[in-house]
C-alpha cells in the first residue's frame, strides 16, 4: 500500500455533501408529505433542527480522533447499556414498546446511540485482533458485545431495532473470518432455533406481519395496507412523478407513516422514477466511498470502524427501500438521512462523521 | 505497524466482494421500482385515482339487550349530530381569511349556545381527531335545528348533519345497575385495546361493559371521492364496507319480577336491593339495587346539569348494593350457623337451649331481641323464631374457626364471578383474619367476639348476592352456582343470520351437607313463614311452600331493648329477608335487603311475597297444579300456566 505522505488531514468534501444533500432531500419530502394535514410545519422544522444538531454532532465527531474514541469506547458503550436497562426498568410502553426516554418533553431512543458505541466497541476489538479467521473465544467475545444490547433491547421488545444490529454481527463474521465447517454449523443452528423462536417468543402482532408478508391479502387495512397504499403511490408517480408538494396519496394521508417509515413513497410518488433513481446513487456513492476509505485506513481498527458504520447505512437502505414495494415486510426502520426523526438522524449524522474522521486520518503523520 | 499487513490482501478482497454484491443489489431494487413505476405505472394511477377517496366511518349498531323472554331493555335511536369537514374547509379558508369565525357565528347562533363554548369544544375536537375525519361540534340537534342548518347547507358545505345511533333504555331507571351504561372510550382503554379508536362509545358499567366486545359491533366505511382541492364529489360505492352489527343479549331477568322488586322499592321510598335467583343453575331472575341512575343520561354528552344529578345524590346510585353493598348479615346468618352447628356435630336437631331473655357468655352478658326469653328451643324453632340466645351457645361451641370455613364454604368472603364488574368479597372473621388486621395492635380473637358473629353481627359483612347464593345453596343441596345475569348471546353470523350461545350454568364446588341437616334447617325456614309465631309471616302466600329467614341488623350499638322506628332514619336497623321456594322443591330464591328498613318480617318479607306471587302467577289460587312438576313451573313462569287438572 503506498500512501501520500502529504501529513496534513485532508477532508472528502465530495463524502459530506452527498450525506447534506440527502439530508435536504429528506427535508423537502417530510415538508411535501406533512404540510397538508399539518399546516404549521412542525414537522419539517423539527426535522430542519435535527439535521442541524445532526451536522455538529457530525463535526464534533470528526474532530476528535477516533483512536481517542477507541479508548473510550468502554466508557460510551457502558454508558449505553446502562441506559438500556434504565428503559427497561422505569420505560414507557409507546407502541407495545419500552424504547424510549422521555426528557424535557423531548423523547430519544437510546437504542440508536447505542448502535455507534457497538460499533466503536466492534471495531476496537478488531483493532488488536489480527488474524485471518476468528478462533472460537474471539468470536465469543465479538459476539458476546453485539449480544448483550441486543439482548436488552429484545426484551423492550423491539425487534425491528434489535434486528438493526445484524449488520454488525455479519460484519463481524464476514471480515473478521469464519471457517466454512463453522456456518454450516451456524446455519444450522439458525433453522433448529427459529421455529423455537417463533412458537415461544414472537408477539401475536409480529407474527402477524410475517404472516402478512407471505400472504399480502390477509389484511387488507392492517399492515399489509401500508405496502399496499405505498405501492400505490409509488407506481402512479410513474417515470416523471407527480411533481413536488402534489403527491395526492400523501396528502390526503392515505399513505401511513409518510414521514417516516414510508417517506421513500413519497418520493417516489412526488420525484418518479428519476427521483427514486437519483436517491439510490446517492446512497451507492456512499457507500462506494467508504468502503474506499475502508480499503485505504491507516489501521486495521480504522477499517473495522468503516465497514461496521457503513453497514447500518446499507442495511437501513436495503431493507426500508424493499418494504416500500413488498419485497420485504414492514419494519419500524428508518431511511438513513432522510426519514423524519431526531435520534435516527442523528445517529446517521455521527456515523458519517466517523467514517470522515477515519478517512481524514489515513496517514500515518496526520495529528 | 502491525503483522495485519498480511491479512491485507484478504481484507480487500472481502470488501470487494462485499461492494459487488451491493451494486448488484441496488440495481436489483432499481429494477424492481422501474417494474412498479414503469412497466405497472397505469394500474397503479388508476388506483392512486381511485385512492382519492377518502373513508368515513360507519358506527355499527350496538346489540340489543333483552330480559329472558326478549323485552327489549336497551336500543339505538336515531340521533342528529353536527360535523365540520376540514379537508372540505381548508380551501373555503384559503379563498376567505374570515370563514372560521363566520362559521363559528352562524353556529352559535343555530345552536344557542355562547361562541366562546362552541370554539373550546372546535379546539379541543380537532385536536384528537385526525385532520381528514370529519369532527363533532355538537350532538342530539332538534329537528328545527336541523332544519336550520340544511337551510345554510349550500353556504356552510364544510358542515354536516350525520344521522347516528343513541344508546336507548327505553324503561329509564329500570335494571339499570345491570345493564350499566356506555361512555366515551378514554385513552387507558384505548391503550388496553388496539380495537377502539378515539371517539368510540364503549360499555362502562354492568352487562353494558362485561359484555362490551359482543355488544359492540364492527365499524364498516363509505368511501367518497374527493378532487384535488378537497371537494366532495360522489360516494365510491363498490368499496362500501357494510358495518356488523352488535350481537344481541338476553339477560335471564324476568321483566315482571324486576318491575314489581323496583316498584316495591320506589312506592315505599327504600334504599336498598332485591337479589332472585333460581337455585337449579345460578340464573339471577331479577336484581335491584335502589335507588338507581337512568343510563341515559351516560349515552348523551354530560352536560353540568346532568353531572349534577348524578354525583348531588346522597344515596350513591352508580352504586350496586346487589353486589357491592357490603352489610352485616344480621340474622340471616343463622341459617349458616345451623348448618354448621349440625353438621360440625355441635347441636343436634333436637338438642334445647333455655332462652330466658338473656345469657352470659365469656364473662359477658348477651341480650336476645325477646326481653321475655323464648323458654326452651331446638333448631327448628330457634330459626323460626330467630331465638338468638340458641345461636350464642352454637356459635360457643363451635368456635369462630368452624364458621369460617362454613361461611366460606357457603360464598361469604369471596367474589361470587357474577359476570357483573366491580364485585366486592366482603370479610368472614377469623383468629388468622385477627392476625392479619389487628385492631390497634391486638392479635388475638376474643371469644366474645364469636358469641357477636353468631347472630350475624361483629365484623362480618356481606352483599345481598352473597346471602342469595347461600340460600340457593341450601336450597339446592349444597351446590354453589356461578352466579350470571345473561343467558344468551345472540351472535351474528357472515349471512346476517343469527346463532345462539348459552351462557352455561357452572357449579363452583359443592358444600357437604348431611341430609338431616338440611332437613332440620329447611323445616326451621318454612316454619319461620307458614307457623303462626314466625318472624316471616309477611311473605305467606296461600298455596306455595316459602322457606325463608327474617333477619334485623343494628345499625348503632344500643343498650337494652328499644323500638326501631323509634330512631332517626339513618340509625334504624336494616331489614333482610331471605327465602326460598317451593320448599320441598326450590326453583326461585329471593333476598331482600333494605337499608334503614327496620325489621326484616315486617319491611322486606312483603316484598317477597310479591315476587314469588308474580314468579309463580297463575297458580296461588288455585292450589290444585302440580307445583312439584318443575316443568308446570316453568311453564307458569314462562306466563303460559296450564289448566289445572280437574279434580
Amino acid at each position: 500500500m503506498i500512501f501520500r505522505d502529504t501529513g496534513r488531514p485532508t477532508i472528502d468534501w465530495n463524502f459530506l455533501g452527498t450525506a447534506f444533500v440527502l439530508a435536504c432531500i429528506g427535508v423537502l419530502l417530510v415538508y411535501s408529505a406533512t404540510y397538508y394535514s399539518n399546516p404549521d410545519l412542525s414537522y419539517a422544522t423539527r426535522q430542519i433542527m435535527w439535521v442541524v444538531i445532526g451536522l455538529c454532532l457530525m463535526i464534533a465527531f470528526m474532530i476528535v480522533d477516533y483512536h481517542v474514541l477507541f479508548d473510550v469506547a468502554p466508557i460510551l458503550y457502558a454508558i449505553g447499556i446502562v441506559l438500556l436497562l434504565y428503559l427497561l426498568i422505569f420505560g414507557r410502553l409507546t407502541a407495545h414498546v419500552k424504547s424510549w426516554i422521555h426528557i424535557f418533553g423531548f423523547q430519544f431512543q437510546p437504542s440508536e446511540f447505542m448502535k455507534i458505541f457497538t460499533a466503536l466497541m466492534v471495531a476496537r476489538f478488531f483493532d488488536s485482533n489480527d488474524r485471518a479467521y476468528l478462533d472460537f473465544r474471539s468470536f465469543l467475545t465479538v459476539m458476546g458485545i453485539i449480544g448483550l444490547p441486543v439482548g436488552l433491547i429484545i426484551v423492550q421488545p423491539d425487534f425491528g431495532t434489535a434486528a438493526a444490529f445484524f449488520p454488525l454481527a455479519a460484519v463481524a463474521m464476514f471480515f473478521g473470518g469464519i471457517r466454512a465447517k463453522v456456518w454450516v454449523a451456524m446455519v444450522l443452528a439458525v433453522l433448529i432455533v427459529a421455529p423455537i423462536g417463533w412458537f415461544a417468543f414472537l408477539k401475536p402482532y409480529q407474527k402477524e406481519r410475517v404472516l402478512i408478508f407471505l400472504n399480502p391479502e390477509r389484511d387488507p387495512l392492517g399492515s399489509g395496507y401500508q405496502v399496499t397504499q405505498a405501492k400505490i403511490a409509488i407506481g402512479s408517480g410513474g417515470i416523471n412523478g407527480k411533481g413536488f408538494r402534489h403527491g395526492t396519496q400523501a396528502k390526503l394521508e392515505f399513505l401511513p407513516a409518510r414521514h417516516t417509515d414510508f417517506i421513500f413513497a413519497v418520493l417516489g410518488e412526488e420525484w418518479g422514477f428519476i427521483g427514486v433513481v437519483i436517491v439510490l446513487g446517492l446512497y451507492l456513492f456512499l457507500v462506494v466511498q467508504a468502503l474506499d476509505f475502508a480499503k485505504h485506513a491507516r489501521d486495521r481498527g480504522g477499517t473495522f470502524l468503516i465497514i461496521c458504520l457503513i453497514s447500518f447505512i446499507i442495511f437501513h437502505v436495503l431493507i426500508n427501500v424493499s418494504m416500500q414495494i413488498g419485497i420485504l415486510p414492514t419494519t419500524g426502520i428508518p431511511l438513513p438521512l432522510l426519514s423524519y426523526g431526531g435520534s435516527s438522524t442523528m445517529m446517521f449524522f455521527i456515523a458519517i462523521g466517523l467514517i470522515a474522521n477515519v478517512d481524514m486520518r489515513r496517514f500515518v503523520n496526520a495529528p | 505497524m502491525r503483522v495485519y499487513r498480511d491479512d491485507q490482501k484478504f481484507l480487500q478482497f472481502r470488501i470487494n466482494a462485499v461492494l459487488w454484491g451491493i451494486v448488484a443489489a441496488f440495481v436489483f431494487l432499481a429494477g424492481s421500482f422501474w417494474f412498479v413505476q414503469g412497466v405497472q405505472a397505469e394500474k397503479y394511477r388508476g388506483l392512486s385515482e381511485a385512492n382519492a377517496l377518502r373513508e368515513i366511518e360507519i358506527l355499527p349498531k350496538r346489540g340489543l339487550i333483552m330480559d329472558r323472554d326478549g323485552k327489549i331493555l336497551a336500543d339505538n335511536q336515531p340521533a342528529y349530530t353536527l360535523q365540520i369537514d376540514r379537508v372540505v374547509m381548508k380551501p373555503l379558508v384559503k379563498a376567505d381569511e374570515q370563514r372560521r369565525a363566520k362559521l363559528l357565528a352562524f353556529l352559535a347562533q343555530v345552536l344557542q349556545r355562547p361562541p366562546a363554548e362552541v370554539q373550546a369544544r372546535w379546539e379541543k375536537e380537532a385536536k384528537e381527531v385526525p385532520f381528514t375525519q370529519p369532527f363533532t361540534i355538537a350532538d342530539d340537534l332538534s329537528m328545527s335545528q336541523v332544519a336550520a342548518i340544511q337551510a345554510q347547507s349550500i353556504a356552510f358545505p364544510e358542515v354536516n348533519v350525520v344521522p347516528v345511533q343513541r344508546r336507548n333504555y327505553p324503561y329509564g331507571t329500570m335494571a339499570a345497575h345491570v345493564l350499566g351504561f356506555i361512555g366515551e372510550v378514554s385513552e387507558k382503554e384505548i391503550k388496553q385495546n388496539p380495537d377502539l379508536e378515539q371517539g368510540d362509545l364503549i360499555g362502562k358499567r354492568g352487562v353494558e361493559l362485561m359484555y362490551d366486545q359482543y355488544l359492540r359491533g364492527r365499524g364498516g366505511a363509505e368511501y367518497w371521492e374527493y378532487d384535488a382541492d378537497g371537494r366532495r364529489l360522489s360516494e365510491y360505492v363498490p368499496a362500501r364496507k357494510q358495518p356488523v352489527p352488535g350481537d344481541n343479549i338476553y339477560l335471564t331477568v324476568d321483566f315482571e319480577l324486576q318491575r314489581r322488586a323496583e316498584q316495591y322499592f320506589a312506592e315505599n321510598e327504600m334504599v336498598g336491593s332485591a337479589v332472585v335467583l333460581d337455585p337449579r343453575n345460578g340464573e339471577v331472575l331479577a336484581m335491584v339495587s335502589s335507588p338507581a341512575y337512568n343510563p341515559n343520561v351516560y349515552s348523551k354528552r354530560f352536560t353540568p346539569e346532568s353531572w349534577k344529578e348524578i354525583t348531588s345524590n346522597p344515596f350513591k346510585i352508580e352504586l350496586n348494593r346487589a353486589i357491592q353493598g357490603l352489610y352485616s348479615p344480621g340474622s340471616v346468618f343463622k341459617i349458616v350457623m345451623a348448618m354448621a352447628g349440625l353438621s360440625e356435630g355441635a347441636i343436634h336437631p333436637h338438642t334445647n337451649f333455655g332462652c330466658g331473655g338473656s345469657g352470659h357468655f365469656f364473662g359477658r352478658r348477651f341480650r336476645c331481641w325477646k326481653k321475655e326469653g323464648h323458654g326452651a328451643v331446638d333448631v327448628r324453632r330457634a330459626l323460626k323464631v330467630s331465638c338468638d340466645i340458641f345461636f350464642y351457645n352454637t356459635g360457643g361451641r363451635l368456635g369462630v374457626d368452624n364458621i369460617h370455613d362454613y361461611a366460606r364454604k357457603l360464598t361469604f368472603g369471596e367474589i361470587s364471578h357474577i359476570d357483573l364488574d366491580g364485585e366486592r368479597a366482603g370479610i368472614v372473621p377469623s383468629t388468622q383474619w385477627r392476625e392479619e388486621h389487628p385492631v390497634r395492635g391486638d392479635k388475638k380473637w376474643y371469644p366474645a367476639e364469636t358469641i357477636s358473629v353468631s347472630i350475624g353481627q361483629g365484623p362480618l359483612i356481606v352483599t345481598p348476592l352473597q346471602v342469595a347464593n347461600m340460600t340457593a345453596a341450601v336450597a339446592n343441596g349444597g351446590k354453589v352456582y356461578q352466579p350470571h345475569v345473561v343467558r344468551y348471546v345472540d351472535k351474528v353470523q357472515t349471512d346476517g343470520s343469527y346463532k345462539r350461545f348459552r351462557v352455561p350454568s357452572r357449579v363452583l364446588h359443592e358444600v357437604e351437607l348431611s341430609p338431616a341437616a338440611l332437613k332440620a334447617v329447611r323445616e326451621g325456614l318454612w316454619a319461620v313463614v307458614n307457623e303462626p309465631g314466625g318472624t316471616g309471616s309477611n311473605a305467606f302466600v296461600e298455596g306455595l311452600n316459602i322457606a325463608g329467614k327474617t333477619g334485623s341488623v343494628q345499625v348503632i350499638a344500643y343498650s337494652g331493648w328499644i323500638k326501631a322506628t323509634s330512631l332517626p332514619f339513618k340509625l334504624r336497623d336494616h331489614a333482610w329477608f331471605a327465602s326460598f321456594a317451593p320448599a320441598d322443591n326450590p326453583q326461585v330464591v329471593a333476598v331482600i335487603f333494605i337499608e334503614h328498613g327496620g325489621a326484616g318480617g315486617a319491611d322486606a318479607a312483603p316484598l317477597a311475597k310479591l315476587l314469588y306471587e308474580s314468579a309463580f302467577r297463575g297458580q296461588v289460587a288455585g292450589s290444585r297444579l302440580d307445583l312439584r312438576n318443575p316443568e308446570t313451573l316453568e311453564k307458569i313462569r314462562e306466563g303460559e300456566p296450564p289448566l289445572p287438572s280437574p279434580r
